[in-house]
């Protein structure tokens, strides 16, 4: 398929006349114009060689499929399509449940619209199917969006290289591609008006009256005669760097330095765009061998040069590695956004946990759990439970702050005593010449709180608790068990 | 580190273990700047018995123990050893009010490697947010539980730091003496066996009272060397005062 625009270069008679129109006035008298600013008149002169360019060419689609999903369902989709549309185009834009991407400019380059098509028809199926979609979808091409969105709905998968051949292409369509309300849709109907063409031969003026610009709008944009907003697809940033190493190195101490540059590098591209990270992977690259992958969690986003090195240096100083480094390799996975903190401006004004304080806190426990690994260090809990075992929860590092709103804040427990120690496993008591023994003689102190639950689940629960004082001098929490076999178990140390 | 020694009240405060004396009484009127300099300085200490004076520390909720301890109460920053014969005689009960304060301060609370699990209910019920507490499993390797101790004594957002370790070289309590100083932040280890050669600024023992009558709720606390005092002091406590 041939671009008809290539052997129509020549300036239209009617584009010539409206750029020449285009020539800005200056309020000041003609003579001055042309004495002071003789370039003025040449550039004028010139512009309408200029101003020529083929017209854009945007190409839509248009996926029905999305019409059920959640918005923010339809925005991530559409999103990611963007993403794989950036292959033939810089230029996207969103719309509801559709995009559209200037292709013009790459007509030449991929050797004409069927070739974009095909391109774009591959990896849009692809990823469609790969979300459980119905992998068809609706495309069409024109020189503008609303034109392509509108010819793409009706269907048509039509292709309009010229702006001239807009209104009789889109004029075929009916009324209903313009998605009318109900009320909007009948009074067209009971005028006549069955399709595009139809609205054209009203009164324009009287269109709007009746019924509102905005559908009116929506034609004018569609045949070019007034501009037309995008919304622009932004890539999401990315960033890899990675460093070959002049000879191989087998000592850690010994990459650290070159780690704190590629930091520097990081830290500065994150300062740049305003962001900072919460997740990123240094790998060190070994000959023949796979590399070694560092993964650094961050619970606050950071873009600290001196923090990540810390965590990293802790990393280190715990790894082990298979072979020599030749290279070395940073990858942000996660990007936040940077969320400053102001600083008060008088120095007493402080209050004792500042924001500040807590950052430091934070970045202690992620060296901490970057030394220990994320099950060594726990949260407790209490949940709001009768039963003993299930009234204390400990809870991971990083799942805390999912699970903080899930569990909620538990401020009222029990008035009876709870030992601040609870064993694992209870611990069965032997009686001894008729008083219970642990390590020494049991005295129960007081008692009994009878726990019983669980009743609807097969582990039936149903316990005597006593606070009971060993001969040492350590107070216990036993209790007897109630059922046929009255035993005894040591349950909590109040310590 | 000077050590002055003032010999003009060193004979009655021997004589009542367990009341803070009234020694402030019998200064000459020549010896005020040195009060003022020993109620400012904590470094700063009488060669003698300092038990029950001063102001220099932080109350440890319990009068008799307050008696005893030099700064009428728990050091500000150091580490503090506590002695059990075995674990759960008392000695989280001895550290609550302590605790309490810490978490009101707004600071947190680490507990490495305690040999159960701890309770939050028991938490809530003495008042301690559990938001502010964070525990080292005890699984860790006594190297890693070594390490984070050290680095939450010198994050000055920990404010008590307790770790259970049963028998530590002299240069490693050292190290950790050293951190808890940057970080201004106390230390606790919980030990079985005291030996007599720690380095530690304080250490405790709750005994093991054998004779069942000698008091039902009371608990015996023997400081057994604090800065300060010259020998050691017990007294007898009830540490289970809200059970």
């Amino acid at each position: 398929m041939k671009d008809p625009d290539s052997e129509a270069q020549l300036p239209l008679p009617s584009l010539a006349r409206e750029s020449g129109a285009q020539v800005i006035k200056l309020p000041a008298s003609p003579n001055t114009v042309t004495a002071n600013r003789p370039t003025a008149n040449k550039a004028s002169r010139r512009t309408p060689a200029r101003r020529i360019r083929p017209n854009k060419l945007w190409y839509a689609l248009f996926l029905p499929q999305l019409t059920n999903l959640a918005p923010s369902q339809q925005k991530k989709y559409l999103n990611q399509l963007a993403g794989h549309i950036q292959s033939v185009s810089s230029n996207v834009s969103f719309h509801p449940q559709a995009l559209a991407c200037e292709v013009r400019s790459g007509l030449k380059y991929f050797g004409g619209i069927d070739t974009i098509h095909q391109k774009l028809k591959k990896l849009l199926e692809e990823q469609l199917r790969q979300w459980d979609l119905d992998d068809n979808f609706l495309y069409a091409a024109s020189p503008t969006i609303s034109g392509s969105l509108l010819l793409a709905r009706s269907g048509h998968n039509a292709l309009v290289y010229r702006k001239e051949n807009l209104r009789s292409a889109l004029g075929q369509l009916p009324t209903d591609v313009l998605h009318l309300d109900r009320e909007q849709g009948r009074r067209l109907h009971n005028m006549g008006v069955r399709y595009l063409r139809d609205i054209w031969r009203l009164p324009s003026d009287g269109v709007r009256k009746r019924f509102g610009s905005k559908f009116v709008d929506q034609l004018d944009k569609a045949l070019g005669k007034a501009p037309e907003p995008t919304c622009n697809y932004v890539p999401p940033p990315a960033f890899i760097t990675s460093y070959d190493l002049p000879y191989e190195l087998e000592n850690l101490d010994r990459v650290l330095p070159i780690v704190d540059e590629l930091l520097a590098q990081l830290c500065d591209f994150l300062r740049r765009r305003d962001l900072s990270t919460s997740h990123l992977i240094l790998s060190l690259l070994h000959e023949k061998r796979d590399s070694t992958a560092v993964s650094i969690g961050l619970r606050q986003a950071s873009r600290s040069q001196q923090h990540l090195m810390l965590l990293l240096e802790t990393h280190f100083s715990q790894l082990s590695i298979p072979a020599p480094i030749i290279a070395i390799k940073i990858e942000v996975i996660k990007f936040d956004s940077f969320i400053a903190e102001s600083n008060s401006l008088l120095k007493e004004a402080v209050p004792r946990l500042s924001r500040r304080n807590d950052n430091s806190l934070v970045q202690f426990m992620e060296q901490l759990q970057a030394r220990l690994g994320n099950n060594h260090i726990k949260f407790v809990r209490s949940v709001a439970q009768h039963c003993p075992e299930h009234a204390s929860a400990q809870l991971d590092y990083n799942d805390e702050s999912n699970q903080r709103n899930s569990i909620g804040k538990v401020k009222k427990v029990s008035n009876n005593p709870r030992p601040l120690w609870l064993l694992q496993d209870p611990v069965l008591l032997h009686i001894n010449k008729g008083r219970l023994f642990y390590r020494k003689p049991i005295a129960i102190l007081s008692g009994p709180e009878r726990i019983e639950t669980h009743w609807w689940s097969g582990a039936d629960v149903c316990r005597d608790y006593y606070v009971a004082r060993e001969s040492s001098g350590s107070r216990l929490w036993i209790y007897q068990e109630k059922g046929s076999v009255k035993k005894w178990y040591l349950h909590g140390i109040f310590a | 580190m000077t050590i002055i020694r003032n010999h003009s009240d060193t004979h009655f405060q021997y004589q009542s273990q367990y009341q803070p004396s009234q020694g402030n009484a019998m200064h000459d009127g020549g010896s005020s700047d040195i009060d003022e300099l020993l109620q400012d300085n904590p470094a700063l200490w009488r060669g003698c018995d300092m038990a029950g004076q001063g102001t220099t520390g932080r109350s440890t909720g319990f009068t008799q123990l307050d008696a005893i301890l030099p700064g009428r109460g728990w050091p500000e920053k150091g580490l503090m050893e506590v002695v059990t014969p075995h674990w759960g005689m008392g000695e989280l009960q001895l550290l609550i009010p302590l605790m309490r304060s810490v978490v009101e301060q707004g600071k947190w609370i680490l507990w490495i490697s305690p040999p159960y699990l701890l309770y939050a209910p028991a938490l809530v019920q003495a008042g301690i947010n559990t938001e502010q507490v964070l525990v080292v499993k005890l699984d860790t390797s006594c190297k890693d539980a070594l390490w984070s101790m050290e680095k939450a004594l010198q994050t000055e957002n920990c404010g008590l730091v307790l770790a259970w370790q049963n028998w530590l070289p002299t240069k490693v309590l050292r190290r950790l003496q050293l951190a808890a100083d940057t970080g201004d932040t106390l230390g606790v280890l919980f030990k079985h066996h005291d030996s007599e050669h720690s380095p530690s600024p304080i250490r405790l023992k709750i005994g093991d009272s054998y004779s069942e009558n000698a008091g039902f709720n009371e608990s015996e606390v023997t400081v057994i060397k604090a800065r300060g005092n010259f020998r050691s002091l017990s007294a007898n406590i009830n540490l289970y005062q809200q059970a």
